[in-house]
Parts: C-alpha cells; structure tokens; sequence
C-alpha cells in the first residue's frame, strides 16, 4: 500500500534533540506523507513524558535519536521496552554515526530498525520513506538482524 | 866295780825317781791344766755347737734367702727381657718421632710460607674490601639516583597512559561530534541544490558541488580517524578465526568495485589464524581495498592472499623470535606499487604518496592496518618496486 493512500493519518513521534534534523524530517514528511499526525520532542524526558501521561493517543512509530540531553536513546529504549503498555510501539533508531557494537546492543535491547542520518536530503527521503513503508505494511515485529540497518 | 856301778845305778835310780816325781807333778799340772782346757773346750765345744745350731738357722735362712734372691732374679731377668723390648719399641718409636718431627718441621716451613702468603693476601683482600665498600657506597647512592628516576619514569608513564586514553577519547568524542555539523551541511547542500536549482547561476551551482566534495572528504576523515581511534579502544578478544570466511565477506563488501577493476582474488590454503576477529576483518579489508584502489588501469587487479603456520628461525626476519610459531599471511597484488623507499612510509598516519585528486584517499588505511597488527603482538612489512605490484607480509603469533 502506497503510504500516500493512507487514510487514516499516521502517528508518528520523532524525539530529536537536533532542530535542523526535526525540520529536514518533517520536510520528508511533507512531500511524500499526506496524512500523518507528526509530533516531535526534543529529549528523553519530553518523549517518556508524553508517552506516559495516557492522555494522548500513542504514535504508531517512534524515531528515536541516540544523543539526546537529559535521557538519551538507549535509555528510553530501554524504559520503552521495559513499559508493558509500550513495549510494542516498533523504535527506529535514528543516529549520526553507526557503531557496530551501539548498532547490536540496540538490537538486543529490541529496537526495530536503525537508521544512520544520510548526509544528503534525497537519500534522507528516501530512507525515511522505506522505513514508514514497512510500518503502514504492517512489519511492526522485530526483523531480521541482517535487516535491521536501513541503507538508502 | 858292780857296787860302783850299783852306786852309779841308785843315783841315776834316784835322779830318775826325781824326774818320774817332777815329770808327775808335770803331768797333774798338764792334767789340771788339760781339766781347765777340757772344761774350757766343752764350754767352747758347747759355744761352738751353739754356734754351729745358730749357723744351722742361718745357713737355713741364707738358704732360704737364696730361694727369694733366685726368684727376684729370675723376675728381675724377666723384667729385664721386658724392659729390653719396651727400649726397642721406644727406640723405634723415637725414630719414628724423628721422622715425623722432621716432617713437621718442613710442614711448619710451608705453613708459614702459607702464612706469608695468606697475610699478603689478607692486605689485598683488604684493599679490594675497602675499594668495594668504597663502591657498593656509591652504588647505593647510584641505586637511590635510579630508583628516584624509575618512580619518575614510572610517574610519566602512568600520565602518559592516562593522557594517551584521554587524546583517544578526545579524538573518538571530536570525531563522532564533528559528525553531526558536517551532516547538516552535506544535507543543506542538497536541499539548496534541489529546492534552489533555477535560482542558482552556473557558477554557484559549480561551487556548490565542490563544496560537497570537500565535505565528503571530511566526512571520509572523520569516519577514518573514528576506525583509528576505535582499535585502540575497544576490547581486544582473541578468537580462533577462519580467514577464507572474512576475505568471502569482504568480497562481498567490495564486489562493484572488484566488478570495475575486473579484480580476482586468489585466496586459498589459508590456516586458522589467533585473531580479533572484528579488526581483522577492518583489515582485510583495508589492505584489498588498498589492492584494488591502487591497482594498474591497463590489467585486471590480481591478488594473491595466503597464510599459514611457521617457525620463526624459518621467516629470515631478525625481529621474529626463533623458537616462536607464527601464522604468516601474505598479501600481493600486480598493482602500481611504490618506491621502495617508501615502504615504512605508508604506514604512517596521513602519509600519501598520490595526490587526491588521483587517487582518494585519507591516509590512515594502513596505518590502521599496522595499528591493527600491532594489537596482535605481530608485525607488518611491505615490499615493493613501482609498477610491479605489492606485498604485504604479516606475522601474527601462532601460540
């Protein structure tokens, strides 16, 4: 299914630190996604915050930045994971540099995919678009470990 | 004449008569006398018997004497006999002390010598003692000099340990945060690109694209200091490792470009090797891509990649340990190779020999290459003329 066919809006939560990243996500967002419902946080704290204050809905998908203030990535994971009432939202990390060691841990810990920043904003589409795909498609269980990395 | 004669005869008768009366008288007085003699010879007879029984007794004890003399004699004869022998034996025995006095003697005379000898001896014990008193003072000064120098030394090192894991955390932490700016202008560079095409003169459209070349050489720097600074830091574990499964992933890897260069790689009879897998494999991967990069535009890449277990007194390499085994892996390619002046060179940290312009290229690839080596206790060399290819030699200890 075409995302773009989608009718009901997608819920998407980006926690991201970076607002220049927030900004080229939601441009990807823009040009491809018509209807999605995009929030973003800026730390650790604000993203587990929203997520446990049961007023809002929860997102269908959380992209979730590694270095962040306050709580970063691999904590939240970890708090996610550990939440009984959460541990079923699919995580794409969503980082700068690929470390293979951070890279396996975040596999062990549950994360569903891992995403290095392009450092283009067509391949940036392009990734963010293949990962939301396979979301709407319904891939909401843990892949593979060889496919577990995103490549534009 | 008868009457005369008878007369003759009375007087003589007479004269006779007389004489017979006096020879009487004679007689009795002889006989008194002989009564006296006689009684005085009975009373002699009588000391003389006296005498005679005393003698008796003493001729008895003179006997008697006689027996005891004899027998003192005979043991005084004994004795003698005895005393005989035992003056033998002291005689023999003193000549004997003779002998052994003089052999005392002479023994005394060397002992003195000796003596001599020894005092000598003594003096010059004495002397060295002295010079090795004198000696062991200033080694023990010498010694406090080293020991104080050693807990310098000691003091520096720990502070070069620390400031050595500092420059790498700090070069770890830079690099990974110099990331993120560079993205966001790499990114900025494509939207402006996209979005602003029709806005942009030529020249600006020129400048733009240099622009992110530029950038993706620093990206490539950055992502190569970050592969440096991680073999230092990340834990070291040794496994026993097949190397043929590394080098079919590293083929993997690099397929388009062995494509491009119609490369073949030749790795076969490859052992077992003791490695860390994960910067093996880093590696491999340097020294092929190496290969490849570098190889000749006119022939297709040909590599050759083979290892296996050997004595060190069998490598001719003075720096390997004779009775150590080591796994020995080779690496040659029919590349452009190098003078061979260079072939410590490049395995210095941002050492190039070719322009990037030519050939891309950061310059740490080998260095990281012999970083690697070195993290496994071997040593790496590199042989080479230009345009004939090159070899990689590696000894990895096998034990």
């Amino acid at each position: 299914m075409d995302p773009k066919e989608q009718r009901v809006a997608l819920r998407i939560l980006l926690a991201d630190d970076d607002i220049d990243d927030c900004e080229f996500f939601r441009g990807a967002l823009d040009e491809f996604f018509l209807f999605t419902h995009f929030t973003a946080v800026h730390d650790g704290e604000q993203l587990m915050h929203l997520l446990t204050n049961e007023t809002d809905e929860l997102p269908q998908v959380i992209f979730l930045d590694l270095n962040m203030p306050r709580k970063n990535g691999f904590e939240c994971l970890a708090a996610i994971k550990l939440n009984g009432k959460l541990n079923h939202l699919p995580i794409i990390m969503y980082s700068t540099s690929l470390e293979q060691e951070v890279v396996n841990q975040l596999y062990r810990n549950g994360a569903h995919n891992f995403i290095r920043k392009p450092s283009d904003f067509s391949s940036f589409k392009k990734i963010i678009r293949q990962a939301l795909t396979l979301i709407t498609q319904g891939n909401v269980t843990q892949p593979l470990r060889e496919n577990f990395v995103l490549t534009a | 004449m008868k009457e005369e004669k008878d007369m003759l005869k009375s007087d003589e008768l007479m004269e006779a008569n007389k004489e017979l009366a006096f020879q009487h008288v004679e007689k009795e007085k002889r006989a008194a006398e002989l009564g006296i003699a006689n009684r005085e010879l009975v009373f002699q007879n009588g000391e003389k018997e006296k005498r005679a029984e005393e003698l008796i007794i003493a001729n008895k004890e003179l006997v008697f004497q006689n027996g005891e003399k004899e027998k003192r004699a005979e043991e005084l004869r004994i004795a003698n006999k005895e005393l005989a022998f035992q003056n033998d034996e002291k005689e023999k025995r003193a000549a004997e002390l003779i002998i052994a006095n003089k052999e005392l003697v002479f023994q005394n005379e060397e002992k003195e010598k000796r003596a001599e000898e020894l005092r000598i001896a003594n003096k010059e014990l004495a002397f060295q003692n002295d010079e090795k008193e004198k000696r062991a003072a200033e080694l023990i000064i010498a010694n406090k000099e080293l020991a104080f120098q050693n807990e310098e030394k000691e003091k520096r090192a720990a502070e070069l340990i620390i400031a050595n894991k500092e420059l790498l955390a700090f070069t770890y932490i830079s690099s990974h945060d110099l990331q993120e700016p560079l993205r966001k202008i790499q990114t900025f560079v494509t939207v402006i690109l996209e979005n602003e095409n029709e806005n942009l003169s030529e020249k600006g459209k020129h400048n733009f694209l240099r622009m992110q070349l530029a950038a993706g050489r620093m990206q490539q720097l950055i992502e190569d200091l970050l592969a440096f600074s991680r073999i230092s830091t990340t834990d070291h574990k040794f496994e026993k490792a097949d190397l043929g499964i590394i080098i079919e992933e590293i083929k993997a890897d690099l397929k388009d470009t062995m494509q491009d260069k119609h490369a073949i790689i030749d790795a076969i009879d490859l052992s077992p090797a003791n490695i860390i897998p994960f910067q093996f494999r880093q590696l491999m991967y340097n020294l092929i891509s190496n290969a490849l990069k570098f190889s000749r535009p006119d022939i297709p890449a040909y590599i050759i990649i083979r290892s296996k277990i050997v004595r060190g007194n069998k490598l001719n390499n003075p720096k390997l340990s004779s009775e150590k085994k080591y796994c020995h892996i080779v690496v040659k390619d029919n590349g452009i190779g190098f003078e061979p002046e260079f072939r410590e060179r490049i395995f210095e940290v941002f050492q190039k020999l070719h322009s990037k312009e030519v050939y891309a290229g950061t310059g740490i690839g080998l260095a990281i290459v012999k970083k690697i080596v070195e993290n496994h206790n071997g040593m790496i060399t590199a042989t080479s003329e230009l345009n004939k290819g090159a070899t990689f030699d590696m000894y990895i200890p096998a034990d």
